[in-house]
């Protein structure tokens, strides 16, 4: 049964890091908004013609 | 009327207006020309995708709208943040903005525009958040971008962009991750010490895992909890004692105990009670946070309808553009026409036409004389004109609606501070009840005494209580959302169940804004058809309901040319020449001579001699006002109409609809007469409209119910908001709010029953603590559970979906609230 006496720290440990991250994270403005970023890579890969009002 | 869906709006194609739009290599019909343009601009960029990927059709085009004034240094004073380095912040409002596929437009054709860095766009919030260097490019050329994509971009304050509300959100969102992480870890330490008073554990290790719940419980009650702390403290210095002392005092005592029995090596310890209390707490609170949210965003659609310049004559008697803001009382400002009213006013020039919609949902524009008001938010229809300004900011109707609305939002539904009052009591009850335990365990048998009174702290469930309403209410207005119901006032949904009349409003609630020709009677001359097309090319670009009916009337015959030398009289008729005669449209009054007007039903045309025509339209139904109305009657409940039409109007309509109770021409004032002497016989009354010329009515009414596609100021004193275009979701909406009452009286009753069996038995001593801990987590679970049961009527959701505006909307409110 010693070996609780690392997992649980262990475990321990990886809570405050998922923590860590996750604060982060809402600072970082990754939980502001949950459903645009979703469709961007959908047609990403896609050829398309060049916009016609390209800029500089 | 059947014709063809928009390409790009998805409203009908008025017929006659043989628009197209060549997306992708395919031919579509569109409504008007902005959408066309909008439409041609959004393939052009390479980015018809947009129309694969969008939910939710976009709205109609606006026709073009100068941003240049965005530019002035004044007005960005307001709305622009400068950030230093040559860059630019401005935060937007953007109208139309609905799906995901929306966003992915906006950031598609706004990245290449050399002088933008950043676009980051919150669809649940309609906001757009632009970054540039106005070195570069020009603010009004980003917004004009958006405006051809076919939105509606109205920049905020720049307060809004260090939003204290995005803080709340994030910080809101923290508390709820540690509490529930906090609320896991600690609950897995408790299961094995359980399994340890079964299996046999050591006390060392018994100790250890108990040291370990003091270490993850400690976060979630400091840190996650401490909302609850900084409310009871609060609480306590106004001397009001709410919800939120109760639960700190419950909170504290529980894990401050736990803490003594781990260092005295007690018997018990409940740190995953004190967890999870915080943690399914925390998440009733962070479910209404949204909701409010969202219902925020109502009222800043409003406020937007000020505009932000306005045109003022300076002592030099020169027109000088100045910030609304700017305006103050004893001005005279100059409006263009077509322009906003910047402020409540005294006209000074002769008249005008002003179209009042947004005040009282009818899109004919009113005359305006000399020293008549002119109220902020309407637009001008013929000018230019000069006003004297008399109230502004928060003077002006417009403003007090908004703060209406505001009031009406920040208010806590009944049934909500009922479920709170009753918590506070229970816990309260509860604390007293743990003293008296510890009393009497300390006269019986001291040893006993600490762990029973921990008992009864914790086997009594204030969640169950705290939850039983809140859960059931947010998740209805959650559902209710989705079926295109919003409410508003969220005590209405309880009140919708104890109506016994319900009292409509005829245009705009029972009909559409539409009209359709139902006959054309000639008068020698000429055929049926040769009138029509004459009616056709006279009304060629009318965008009137009567000249939309009789294009769409006509859109069989094909090629009819405009007429010539059209002119059109507000509020009267059209002019022209066809085929080289001389036509005259419209009222009898109008298109004929005086002596021959006796006849005043319908729409005449005539030729310079006599009358050759009379066409006789009628209003189009609601598709679904038949449907709604029977539901209603064989609901047992009393129907009528009120409306300030004619008599026929009236009349006409309601016999479609088989109401026999109707009556016509009645004022705002007799609508209000006529709710008050129907609820003093003791009726309980529903009003639908959707005009705030209703705003009194609709006050007056226990339930005030408004169609969201009308007047978007009608919401603003409407209890319950049907958005989109579906008078049945009345229906649904009573069915949801019968299962909510339902579900709500089940899991009072619910936490009622296990509190009064468990307490006594925990004072007794009988109840072992990790049955005190599954009995409050199950009563809690249940109570979620059981909100969880209320769903949308299956028929309603699939009509939602059908009905795509109201989905939209639903949607938009979903991923609010989710």
């Amino acid at each position: 049964m010693n070996i609780i006496l690392v997992l649980i720290p262990l475990s321990l440990v990886l809570l405050a890091a998922a923590l860590w991250a996750f604060f982060w994270g809402v600072d970082n403005a990754q939980f502001d908004d949950l459903e645009t970023p979703a469709l961007i890579p959908l047609s990403d890969d896609r050829s398309k013609p060049d916009p016609p009002e390209k800029p500089v | 009327m059947n014709a063809l869906p928009c390409f790009h709006c998805g409203e009908p194609v008025p017929a006659g207006a043989n628009l197209h739009a060549d997306v992708g290599g395919a031919v579509h019909a569109v409504c008007c020309i902005g959408c066309r343009a909008a439409a041609e601009w959004i393939a052009a960029l390479g980015l018809d995708d947009y129309y694969r990927l969008r939910d939710t059709p976009a709205s109609r085009a606006p026709a073009r709208v100068d941003f240049g004034l965005w530019d002035k240094p004044q007005l960005q004073r307001m709305y622009v943040r400068e950030e230093g380095d040559g860059r630019a912040e401005v935060c937007l409002l953007v109208q139309g903005l609905h799906c995901a596929a929306c966003s992915w437009l906006i950031e598609r054709a706004l990245r290449d525009v050399a002088g933008l860095e950043d676009v980051s766009i919150n669809v649940a919030a309609r906001r757009v958040r632009l970054v540039w260097r106005p070195a570069q490019v020009a603010l009004s050329a980003l917004l004009d971008r958006l405006g051809r994509l076919g939105y509606d971009p109205q920049p905020l304050n720049a307060e809004s962009l260090n939003s204290l509300q995005r803080q709340e959100t994030r910080t809101a969102l923290k508390r709820l991750v540690v509490a529930g992480l906090g609320m896991m870890q600690s609950m897995m330490y408790a299961v094995a010490l359980y399994v340890g008073v079964f299996e046999g554990m050591d006390v060392a290790t018994r100790d250890f895992f108990r040291w370990l719940g003091v270490l993850v419980s400690t976060p979630v009650v400091l840190y996650a909890g401490a909302p609850f702390f900084i409310g009871a403290w609060r609480e306590l210095r106004m001397r009001r004692f709410g919800m939120d002392t109760p639960v700190a005092l419950a909170v504290a005592l529980v894990f401050v105990a736990s803490i003594v029995e781990t260092a005295r090596r007690g018997s018990y310890v409940y740190f995953d009670s004190a967890s999870m209390f915080v943690f399914l707490l925390l998440s009733a609170r962070y479910v209404e946070m949204f909701t409010r949210r969202r219902a925020a965003d109502v009222v800043d659609a409003l406020a937007r309808l000020q505009p932000a310049t306005a045109q003022r004559l300076n002592a030099a008697g020169l027109i000088e553009t100045v910030g609304t803001h700017e305006l103050m009382a004893g001005d005279v400002a100059v409006v263009e026409i077509g322009a906003t009213v910047p402020a409540d006013g005294e006209l000074l020039s002769a008249s005008c036409d002003v179209d009042e919609s947004l005040l009282t949902g009818e899109s004919a524009s009113r005359r305006r004389h000399a020293g008549e008001r002119l109220i902020a938010g309407s637009i001008l229809r013929s000018g230019p004109v000069q006003m004297r300004v008399t109230n502004v900011g928060a003077q002006t109707v417009l403003s007090s609606i908004v703060r209406l609305v505001t009031r009406g939002l920040q208010q806590r539904p009944r049934w909500t501070r009922f479920g709170d009052a009753l918590a506070a009591r229970f816990v309260a009850g509860v604390l007293l009840l743990a003293a008296l335990t510890v009393l009497a365990w300390l006269w019986i048998d001291p040893a006993r005494a600490f762990p029973a009174a921990l008992a009864v702290l914790v086997v009594s469930c204030p969640c169950a209580f705290a939850l039983a309403i809140p859960t059931a209410t947010t998740r209805a207005t959650a559902v209710l959302a989705r079926c295109g119901v919003l409410a508003v006032k969220p005590d209405a949904i309880e009140k919708l169940l104890d109506i016994t009349h319900v009292v409509f409003d005829k245009t705009g609630t029972l009909t559409t804004r539409q009209m359709e020709l139902v006959g054309v009677e000639t008068f020698g001359g000429m055929t049926e058809t040769q009138c029509l097309r004459v009616a056709a090319s006279l009304e060629q670009s009318n965008p009137h309901p009567i000249g939309m009916a009789i294009r769409a009337a006509a859109s069989g015959l094909g090629g009819i040319a405009a007429a010539d030398n059209p002119c059109s009289v507000s509020g009267a008729g059209v002019t022209g020449d066809v085929d080289g005669r001389a036509y005259r449209l419209g009222r009898a009054t109008f298109a004929m001579s005086e002596d021959q007007a006796a006849d005043d039903d319908g729409v005449f045309l005539a030729n310079a001699d006599a009358a050759v025509a009379r066409f006789k339209f009628r209003e189009s139904l609601r598709g679904d006002a038949r449907a709604t109305i029977d539901a209603l009657r064989s609901d047992g409940l009393m129907l009528k109409v009120l409306s300030g039409d004619d008599v026929l109007q009236v009349a006409a309509v309601a016999q479609r609809l088989g109401i026999a109770a109707f009556r016509a021409r009645v004022t705002p004032e007799r609508k209000l007469a006529t709710l008050q002497r129907l609820r003093e016989t003791g009726a309980v009354v529903a009003m639908v409209g959707d005009g705030v010329n209703d705003a009194p009515v609709l006050a007056a009414a226990d339930v005030a119910i408004a169609l969201g596609d009308g007047a978007q100021l009608a919401q603003a004193s409407a209890d319950i908001v049907l958005a989109g275009d579906r008078l049945s979701a009345l229906l649904d909406a009573r069915r949801v709010a019968r299962l909510t009452m339902r579900v709500m009286r089940q899991n009072i009753y619910w936490a009622a029953a296990y509190n009064f069996l468990c307490i006594p038995l925990a004072a007794l001593g009988w109840v072992p603590p990790w049955l005190a801990a599954i009995g409050m987590s199950t009563s809690s679970l249940l109570v979620v559970l059981n909100s969880l049961r209320i769903r949308a009527p299956a028929a309603a959701s699939g009509a939602a979906e059908a009905g795509s505006a109201a989905a939209g909307t639903g949607r938009a409110v979903m991923e609010a609230t989710a």
